[in-house]
């Protein structure tokens, strides 16, 4: 019983410095930006040196702790779960090989404060690379609407996308209507100010500006990190989703798709993303 | 005279300097010392222009490519204002309360359109120390009011005929010359970065101690920059000139047949030594008997007013 607990903690001696080794991490850059206005924050830039930048598409920090050096905490409460934001990458190969840097976002300390005592968290990578099944590329996906977009990646990670036709919309406007109906009729509303409200719903709901594209998205895993259009030429265009009450809505702002464009949906699996734990202590502060 | 109120909130300090000296001076201190503080605000509203601080950004980096600094905003408070075309800021000295000064050794911004930004100005002082808890600031506001100099403002008619002559701004002393499109497109290609500029960046930055990765940045930086001197478009009206003479401008205007401004939807300016180049990009074609109109920053146009204030960091 005995070597079976000493192999344990052996074991778990192994896993622990794996996992310190894997936290390799280099200050670059501090910034205490101190405003009395707006955006004040205090900016940590790690590099991971293992890790090279071409292989990052996005990532985020997640921290867990951070103290400065008189105890007081510097996350900050208010700001929500960070998302995953997009690594830009250099049009110069060579660049890809630099490793990648991440900035840890934090609340600025006190005046009278000179170190960041400690920072513990994980940097969440996101490289598609890793996996096959990363990404879906849909050439002339215009010429497919009322049925669900067919691709690998998307069936490998459950996700579904369908472009909604016109027929559909106007089954889909009738559908909610009627359910909204009943919700406000239930509430006491009835006559023209009962089918005044649906209507400024089923409105507000379907109301797409030219270039824009009504989908259906079914994604119970939350596999999708982003879409975008690729052109002819091969430039990406950034989508813009809205999601309300089952439908999505795609926006490029001015640009509207055309028939040879290609939809992109960059999706997030086990295999390409990868949480490295990190701790950096004593960070003086500028 | 100079009265100094203090707002609500801790860090901000108006500093109140009267700018014009009068006979009355003498009694105007008086009664500013006997009404004392209390009767501060409606003084400034009578005789002088204040400076009111609006935001402060203590932008700190630690040791590395780029530096801190520290980023005022303040407003301007009193009378007369509104007879000011521009204005900017010029910073005597600046000190932390450890002592740091903070005045930078760059050249003076150029003036700011008072219709800019609601009437604020920025202005940037070094890094203070971690420690400091306060900063004071001696300067100046300089104030453009183009209506004090009758040679502050110049119009040429028909300016558009008389494409590369120079034109000579009189009472100005300032001498520019309207381009043509091929005058234009051949001053550009003799801008063009050549081997032996690049050899002068690389052997300057060794000197100054900077790394290679920073000595290709700034090689990268500098090409980006020509990348900038493009063709301009149909239209565009083209200035060369002194770049001593281009920044006594403060503004140059397309007047059409009408003899009112046409808007202009870009405008830039580019040095390179002592020769600049300016392109106007107006939104509709100029007319051909087209006038320009210069506002030309002359010493009777411009006024100083000094200013004191204290700085809350944050």
């Amino acid at each position: 019983m005995r070597k079976i607990v000493f192999a344990i903690v052996i074991i778990a001696t192994l896993i622990a410095a794996t996992a310190v080794a894997q936290s390799d991490v280099n200050v670059t850059q501090v910034n205490d930006r101190r405003s009395s206005g707006h955006f004040a924050q205090l900016v940590i830039r790690l590099e991971l040196p293992k890790i090279k930048t071409g292989d990052v598409a996005a990532s985020r920090v997640l921290v867990s702790s951070a103290v400065d050096d008189s105890g007081a905490s510097l996350i900050d409460t208010e700001a929500g779960e960070p998302q995953l934001e997009q690594n830009y990458q250099s049009p110069d190969p060579d660049m890809g090989k630099n490793p990648v840097s991440v900035a840890v976002n934090l609340k600025n300390p006190a005046r009278k404060v000179t170190k960041v005592k400690e920072v513990r968290g994980e940097v969440e990578l996101y490289m598609p690379s890793k996996d096959a099944n990363s990404i879906a590329e849909i050439p002339k996906f215009l010429s497919m609407s009322g049925k669900s977009l067919s691709h690998k990646a998307l069936k490998a990670n459950g996700v579904d996308i369908a472009l909604v036709s016109p027929q559909q919309i106007a089954a889909e406007k009738k559908r909610l209507g009627d359910a909204k109906r009943k919700e406000y009729t239930a509430s006491g509303w009835s006559g023209d100010d009962l089918e005044s409200m649906v209507k400024t719903y089923t409105d507000d709901l379907f109301q797409t500006d030219e270039g824009d594209l009504l989908v259906k998205i079914t994604d119970p895993n939350q596999r999708i990190q982003s879409i975008n259009y690729v052109d002819a030429t091969g430039d990406v265009k950034h989508v813009s989703r809205n999601d309300a009450d089952g439908m999505t809505k795609f926006s490029t702002w001015g640009e509207k798709p055309q028939p040879d464009w290609k939809l992109q949906v960059s999706l997030k699996t086990p295999k390409n993303t990868q949480r490295v734990p990190f701790v950096v202590r004593d960070v003086a502060l500028p | 005279m100079r009265l100094t109120i203090r707002g609500p909130a801790a860090h901000l300090v108006l500093v109140f300097v009267t700018t014009r000296r009068s006979k009355n001076m003498r009694a105007v201190a008086l009664m500013g010392i006997v009404l004392s503080l209390s009767a501060s605000t409606s003084a400034i509203a009578q005789s002088g222009v204040g400076v009111e601080v609006d935001e402060v950004i203590d932008n700190r980096m630690s040791d590395g490519m780029l530096t801190g600094s520290l980023e005022l905003r303040v407003k301007l408070k009193g009378s007369g204002l509104e007879k000011a075309s521009g204005a900017r800021i010029l910073v005597k000295d600046a000190r932390d309360d450890r002592g740091t000064a903070l005045a930078g050794s760059s050249d003076p911004p150029d003036f700011t359109p008072r219709e800019y930004n609601s009437g604020t100005l920025n202005f940037s002082l070094k890094q203070p120390a971690r420690a400091a808890s306060k900063v004071h600031v001696k300067g100046t506001v300089e104030l453009f009011v183009p209506s004090r100099d009758p040679a502050a403002t110049v119009k040429v008619p028909n300016a558009l005929s008389k494409l590369d002559q120079p034109l000579s701004l009189k009472g100005a002393n300032v001498t520019l010359t309207l381009m043509s499109r091929e005058k234009y497109a051949a001053a550009l290609k003799a801008r063009k970065i050549t081997d032996k500029d690049i050899e002068q960046i690389r052997a300057e930055g060794k000197a100054h101690g900077a790394s290679d990765k920073e000595i290709e940045l700034a090689i990268g930086l500098a090409k980006a920059m020509e990348g900038l001197d493009s063709e301009p478009p149909e239209g565009a009206v083209l200035l060369s000139g002194k770049k001593s003479d281009f920044d006594r401008i403060y503004r140059v205007e397309i007047l059409g047949s009408d003899g009112k401004p046409i808007d202009i939807g870009g405008r830039s300016t580019s040095s390179r030594g002592e020769d600049s180049l300016m392109t106007l990009q107006p939104s509709l074609a100029p007319p051909k008997d087209a006038a320009l109109q210069f506002y030309v920053l002359t010493a009777k146009s411009k006024v100083a007013i000094p200013f004191e204030m204290d700085v809350q960091l944050p």
